[in-house]
């Protein structure tokens, strides 16, 4: 099976670092952006099956490249994640698809991919 | 003693020191044993136009009989003396004299032992103070200096009268002035309303000497405690006639008094008079004074003019009244506008510590979902020594135990949407389309506005309430190409039965074409070029959160009608906040 593309976009660069190794030991295979602008010109030029996205960004924040995003391409899957919790319920944010809290358990990350992407 | 003599100890007498009662009883008691009178008696005038036998020589023995009756002037001798002012004189031979509005058998008995008998008015020029009678067993007639000694010395004893008359008006008012001064301090003072009408009614009974004094309060511009304040003991069985003296004073507007006499069963327990006057200011009427007067057997200061002394206090303290119980409100009004200005700064402070706290929450974050992160990976790809597994095991506790830490304050200090702020829709609105007024692009709008002007305020996130009409009004404006009309209406409406505050906000920009009225709030749908299709969502969602909603009415060709519903503050847990 060909691996699944995801686009990790923070730019914190470790938190890239261990996003990137945590969803490759799950088989994926993650490219890194570390902000909004790099995020749109990779999605320009190749395809991803889902984009991982932090909110809290400077320049270009994560709700400006997620509606940029879903006006370029409407059906292209995004998950914003936040040290926020409380942007689960912003209207801003509604418009993805799924939304994770940071955190060193990356299981919820990891589920809410799985679910997105219809994986088992 | 010669007549010289006789008028020089009797000036010197009613020149002195004495109190009344016994200067004159000493210059009866000369006129009685220079002169041969058996009886020498004064008579007074009271205010009710009766005279009354007062004063007399020490040897007198009609005193006794003729003190227990009162005549009206005009009866009898002594009455008619007072009425025409002029002597009279009688012997025995002539007439029976009748003293005054009786004969009385045993006075009659007496009256035989004497042989003339002398009526004096004790006056002046305007003025008429009593009558001077004069027995005597000895004389069979008066002559004519003798005659007029006695009126000479009838005038020494009216002076005295006079004067004394002048001392008691003067002291009364004196002490009516004193009080009123006092009043008039208390007013000015600035003390709290309830310590100025306990001072009041303090001052009022103290001066007066009266059983108790007691202040109602029928308009109330304050959160008093009480409404009666009084000074002094209320006896339990006057209790009603109080309540109903009040009432008549506040029904007449003007003071209403209730005499003992009106009273017939407390005869013998308890004799009262009480005074009720309507404290009254501007037409309105503040409240009621009263104040009871015990009888005593010295005559009271409100016996004579009650209505008139308590009429002037109730005058002289209404406006002053009116005037503290303003200002106290003013007062109020002040402090609360204070507390509520203190209470907003509080509240700016704790957003912004809030915002801080978060920030700083959002930066510790990152680091420790990294050393996380990296420590889960490190206890994953390698093997360790028990004492290794047993350190990587509590990093990523604490880790944990941070994590969770921190997601609290994340959560608590920025929770959306916060309904903290009070607001009153219609100078929102105003704040909004000024604010959009300031761009030239709005120049060729018209907004008529159609405010409801009673409409409470409501508790909302007023930024994102904000977000929401200037997202509408946008479209409006963009509907119109910048030239057209918009009309703003809020009021009062009524939705599930629940009360709900409605703005519309029509436009004139031809409507929306039906096919796509369906999808104006979903996101991303727009029809515009540089649209996100986002402004309506969101809008939709914060009145959500608001626990209202926005309903579309369309007019193909004429305009679109956006009304947005807010609820009310819910009455069962409304904050008390002024
Ligand atoms: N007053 C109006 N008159 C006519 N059409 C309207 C009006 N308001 C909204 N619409 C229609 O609804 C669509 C969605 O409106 P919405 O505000 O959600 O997004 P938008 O205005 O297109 O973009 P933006 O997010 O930049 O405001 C608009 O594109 C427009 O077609
Ligand atoms: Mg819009």
């Amino acid at each position: 099976m060909k691996n699944l593309r995801v686009l990790v976009v923070d730019d914190e660069e470790n938190i890239r670092l261990l996003f990137k190794e945590e969803l490759e030991d799950e088989g994926y295979a993650v490219e890194i952006a570390s902000n909004g602008l790099e995020a749109l010109e990779k999605l320009k030029n190749s395809n991803f099956d889902i984009v991982v996205m932090d909110i809290k960004m400077p320049g270009m924040d994560g709700i400006q490249t997620l509606n940029a995003i879903k006006n370029t391409n409407k059906d292209q899957p995004v998950i914003l994640c936040s040290a926020y919790g409380e942007f689960k319920q912003d209207f801003s944010s509604w418009v993805s698809d799924g939304y994770v809290v940071k955190s060193a358990d990356t299981r919820e990350l990891k589920q809410t991919i799985k679910n997105i992407l219809h994986l088992q | 003693m010669n007549p010289v003599d006789l008028l020089g100890k009797i000036i010197e007498i009613s020149h002195s020191n004495l109190d009344l009662s016994s200067r004159l009883s000493a210059i009866l008691n000369i006129i009685s044993q220079d002169m041969q009178f058996e009886e020498v008696l004064v008579y007074t005038l009271d205010k009710d136009k009766r005279l009354t036998c007062r004063f007399m020589n020490p040897k007198s023995i009609l005193f006794k009989m003729l003190n227990q009756y009162r005549c009206h002037v005009g009866e009898g001798i002594i009455g008619s003396v007072a009425q025409k002012r002029t002597p009279q004189y009688f012997s025995i031979k002539d007439i029976s004299p009748r003293f005054g509005c009786l004969f009385y058998p045993e006075l009659d008995g007496l009256l035989e032992n004497y042989r003339t008998f002398s009526f004096l008015p004790l006056a002046d020029d305007s003025y008429i103070y009593g009558v001077l009678v004069l027995c005597s067993v000895s004389k069979e007639s008066l002559q004519g200096p003798e005659r007029i000694l006695l009126s000479i010395l009838s005038r020494e004893i009216g002076g005295i009268l006079r004067s004394f008359e002048l001392l008691l008006s003067s002291k009364k008012r004196i002490s009516e002035l004193a009080m009123l001064s006092e009043l008039g301090k208390v007013l000015i003072s600035n003390v709290e309303p309830h310590e100025l009408i306990k001072n009041i009614a303090l001052i009022i009974a103290k001066s007066l000497n009266a059983t108790f004094v007691t202040i109602k309060l029928e308009y109330v511009l304050l959160k008093l405690d009480s409404q009666r304040f009084t000074y002094g003991i209320i006896d339990s069985s006057i209790q009603d006639y109080i309540e109903q003296l009040e009432q008549s004073a506040v029904k007449l507007l003007r003071p209403a008094s209730l005499r003992n006499s009106a009273l017939d069963q407390f005869e013998g327990t308890f004799k009262f008079t009480l005074y009720s006057a309507p404290i009254a200011s501007k037409n309105r009427v503040l409240g009621t004074i009263t104040i009871c007067g015990e009888k005593t057997t010295q005559p009271h200061i409100l016996e004579e003019d009650g209505q008139y002394i308590i009429n002037t206090i109730a005058n002289y303290i209404s406006s002053g009244l009116e005037n503290t119980l303003l200002n106290t409100r003013l007062r109020d009004v002040v402090r609360e506008l204070t507390d509520a200005q203190k209470r907003l700064i509080e509240q700016e402070k704790f957003r912004s510590l809030g915002e801080m706290t978060a920030n700083i929450a959002h930066e510790i974050k990152n680091p420790l979902v990294i050393i996380g992160g990296f420590t889960k990976r490190l206890a994953k790809r390698t093997h360790h020594e028990p004492t290794e597994d047993k350190y990587i095991n509590i990093i990523l506790k604490e880790v944990d135990r941070l994590e969770t830490i921190l997601n609290e304050i994340l959560n608590y200090v920025r929770e959306s949407p916060s309904l903290a702020d009070e607001c009153n829709i219609s100078d929102f609105l105003d704040e909004i389309l000024y604010l959009l007024s300031t761009d030239n692009s709005w120049e060729q709008i018209e907004i008529a506005k159609d405010f409801d002007p009673t409409l409470p305020a409501i508790p909302c996130d007023s930024q994102q309430l904000k977000q929401v009409f200037i997202n509408i009004l946008m479209n409006a404006h963009e509907a119109m190409q910048g030239r057209g009309k918009i009309t703003i209406t809020t009021k009062l409406v009524s939705y599930n039965n629940q009360p709900f505050l409605s703005v519309s906000l029509t436009d004139t920009g031809g409507g929306i074409s039906p096919g796509i009225l369906d999808n104006v709030f979903n996101p991303f749908f727009t029809t515009k070029e540089k649209g996100t299709g986002l402004g309506l969502a969101i809008s939709h969602k914060i009145i959500a959160n608001h626990h209202g909603h926005i309903d579309v009415e369309n007019i193909l060709g004429k305009g679109v009608t956006f009304t947005v519903y807010l609820p009310l503050k819910n009455n069962s847990t409304k904050e008390e906040f002024l």
